[in-house]
């Protein structure tokens, strides 16, 4: 995966306050969970990323731009979903989505053309022509949403893209933002306090707190627990398939609601539990790998740095 | 409502389903990228002002302002008309000179009615035009602006803060002087609208109806004058406009406080010249009833009476000032205070506007 933005030392102080500390970082392209407990200094990331905010020390780079330097080009290659609930007054929901396509140099009667296009795909049909300030707050959410990617930017910043959704349209907002990645190619930074949400769609996460990167990791490599095992879901009473194991000399934990661990490498271990199933006649109604949970990686690194801190 | 979101009931030819569902309505296209060709860098700020004039023009106190602000044109232009006529023909004269004569004494119109009585009025022309131009800009105009600004100019900026807009402009390519050019050239349009295009109408019309092209050649200067006015008029106006909006999120206190500023300031003037002419008059008459003064007979020796010190403290006469200055009616010694207070007041409603656009974005 290339590197999609470069940090490196980025502090952020406001007066006394150091909201940034010296953040070194590597985000690559796919979709980046942005984590971290309130005022970890997301949003502020966020605002130095596209050049809102100046940077007290530190350099960056995000694509092949400078940070502060080329904040322009970022900021056109870069589609950003603010958290806040923002909205232009007095116009439609496509004239606001043509607005902002002009602004990122699309000629007039293309931005048009565009704009119904995106607000198709967001999901807004006839609510497209009324004015934003009637607009639910999830359909400002997908508006917002809309306005981030009617220019075709390589790189999305989403803050909160989820929130004030209901859960149906949270799993379809998150299938957009998966199917943008996937088949579009884009790179994703996906900022939310919705653990599940990172966890279903990210390919890495970043975890911030007091303005300091706790966790910088692919998430296949996070999801991996200290010691492997193999967590399987049995049918019917297990005894004599446990039996069997014992006598394979297989370490292993039963659990509640015919649940049991099986510690060791995965891969072995189906085979092996796969034949004393067939031997014993247990069902197995699911086998999967234990995975460490996102929130119990954020918990961790954020409880750790408490005690640090 | 139907919802005709992608992934309930239509995936898209661009960009397939995760969930493999094929049945999609025609005009569904999904995502599709782009990559046509963008418009110029330096057009943005036309994008945004566009946006303001046409959701100013939603507003019909304003269409009715405007069609009320040509009417001073109107009149202007029959000036013009009259001007002309008595320049080519003689007749006309008898309906042009006692109009002329009946003018309240000072240097231009002096000037002028010299003109008429020794029957030279084609070269009176350029003082004419100037002296009709400057009358219309200077005294109708800024009344006009005043409203027509009052009207458009308090919701350009609060509406933005109120409903956080900013973080919309400026998370794409746009700077804070753009944005701000933007806002500032709603402004302008219609100020031109009411200003300069009616000031350039009243000068083509002269021509037109001047006995040849010739005049052109006399009387070039004046569209620049027209301009150069016109600018005076717009900029330090529609920078405090937009600063009083930048202000605050509530438009109608922009609005109060753009009002307050020319109404206080007007009648603070009125006051003022009211109370400094009243002296005049009794210094005048002291002198009159002075047994020394009546033997001289020196009238000369009052003073002159200049235009006072104290329209500064009225915006719309320092304007008028300066305006009448550019058509060549003042000195400029005596017309450098009223340029520095427009100055300061541009410089300083700049220098707020930018710290306020730039505000919500260091939080």
């Amino acid at each position: 995966m290339s590197v999609l933005i470069d940090l490196a030392e980025i502090t952020k102080d406001y007066g006394h306050f150091r909201a940034l500390d010296r953040i070194t970082l590597q985000i690559h392209s796919g979709i980046t969970g942005l984590l971290g407990p309130n005022g970890a200094g997301k949003t502020t990331l966020i605002k130095v990323l596209l050049g809102l905010v100046k940077t007290t020390s530190g350099r960056g780079r995000l694509l092949d731009f400078e940070l502060g330097r080329q904040s322009r080009e970022i900021r056109a290659h870069v589609g950003y979903m603010p958290e806040d609930d923002c909205y232009l007054h007095g116009m439609t929901g496509v004239e606001c989505v043509q607005f902002v396509a002009q602004l990122s140099r699309f000629p007039a009667i293309e931005a048009l053309r565009r704009a119904h296009e995106i607000l198709d795909f967001c999901g807004l049909a006839q609510e497209r022509y009324r004015l934003v300030e009637t607009y639910s707050t999830g359909m400002r959410q997908k508006l917002r949403f809309a306005q981030a990617i009617v220019h075709d930017p390589p790189v999305l910043i989403l803050d909160e893209p989820t929130s004030g959704l209901d859960p149906e349209e949270r799993q379809v907002m998150l299938n957009r933002i998966r199917l943008l990645s996937r088949d579009q190619g884009k790179a994703v930074v996906l900022c939310t306090h919705i653990l599940p949400d990172v966890q279903s769609i990210s390919d890495s996460v970043v975890i911030l707190a007091h303005g300091r990167v706790l966790v910088s990791e692919t998430l296949a490599e996070l999801s991996r627990p200290a010691t492997p095992s193999l967590q399987i879901r049995l049918l019917g009473l297990p005894d004599a398939f446990l039996e069997r194991l014992r006598q394979q000399e297989i370490e292993f934990l039963p659990q509640s609601n015919g649940t049991v661990v099986l510690q060791g490498a995965p891969d072995e271990l189906a085979k092996v539990a796969w034949k004393a199933a067939k031997e014993t006649g247990a069902g197995i109604r699911s086998m999967t790998p234990s995975r460490n949970s996102l929130e119990e990686i954020f918990v961790n690194a954020v409880r750790s740095e408490h005690q640090n801190g | 409502m139907a919802d005709h979101s992608i992934f309930k009931e239509a995936p898209t030819v661009a960009m397939a389903s995760p969930d493999g569902e094929s049945d999609q309505s025609v005009h569904h296209l999904g995502y599709r990228g782009w990559s046509g060709e963008r418009t110029p860098l330096w057009t943005r700020w036309i994008v945004i002002s566009k946006v303001g004039i046409r959701r100013s023009w939603e507003n019909r106190w304003l269409k009715r302002l405007l069609f009320f602000a040509w009417l001073p044109a109107v009149w202007f232009g029959l000036g013009f008309f009259l001007w002309e006529q008595a320049a080519n023909y003689p007749e006309w004269r008898q309906i042009v000179t006692p109009m002329i004569q009946n003018l309240p004494p000072d240097p231009v119109l002096d000037e002028i009615k010299e003109a008429v009585q020794s029957g030279t009025l084609a070269k009176a022309r350029h003082t004419v035009w100037s002296w009709l131009l400057n009358a219309f800009i200077r005294y109708p105009q800024p009344v006009l602006m005043v409203l027509v600004i009052g009207l458009i100019s308090p919701p350009l900026i609060s509406q933005d803060i109120r409903s956080r807009a900013f973080l919309l402009y400026f998370s794409r390519p746009l700077t804070r002087g753009e944005y701000l050019l933007g806002k500032m050239a709603t402004l302008w349009a219609y100020l031109a609208l009411i200003t300069t295009v009616p000031a350039l109408t009243q000068y083509a019309i002269g021509v037109v109806l001047s006995p040849n092209l010739g005049v052109i050649a006399a009387t070039w200067d004046i569209p620049f004058r027209i301009l150069a006015a016109s600018v005076v008029l717009m900029l330090p106006t529609s920078a405090l406009a937009l600063c009083f909006s930048s202000l605050t999120q509530e438009s109608r206190n922009a609005a109060f406080a753009w009002f307050a500023i020319w109404i206080l300031g007007w009648f603070t003037y009125g006051a003022v010249s009211t109370a400094e002419a009243f002296n005049t008059q009794q210094e005048f008459q002291r002198h009159a009833r002075d047994h020394r003064f009546r033997q001289r007979g020196a009238v000369e020796d009052l003073p002159v009476r200049q235009e006072s010190v104290w329209t500064h403290l009225s915006l719309y006469h320092t304007l008028g000032r300066v305006q009448s200055w550019i058509f060549g009616f003042s000195k400029m010694k005596d017309v450098l205070a009223s340029i520095a207070i427009l100055v300061v007041i541009t410089c300083v409603s700049l220098v707020v506007l930018f710290y306020r656009v730039s505000a919500p974005m260091r939080v």
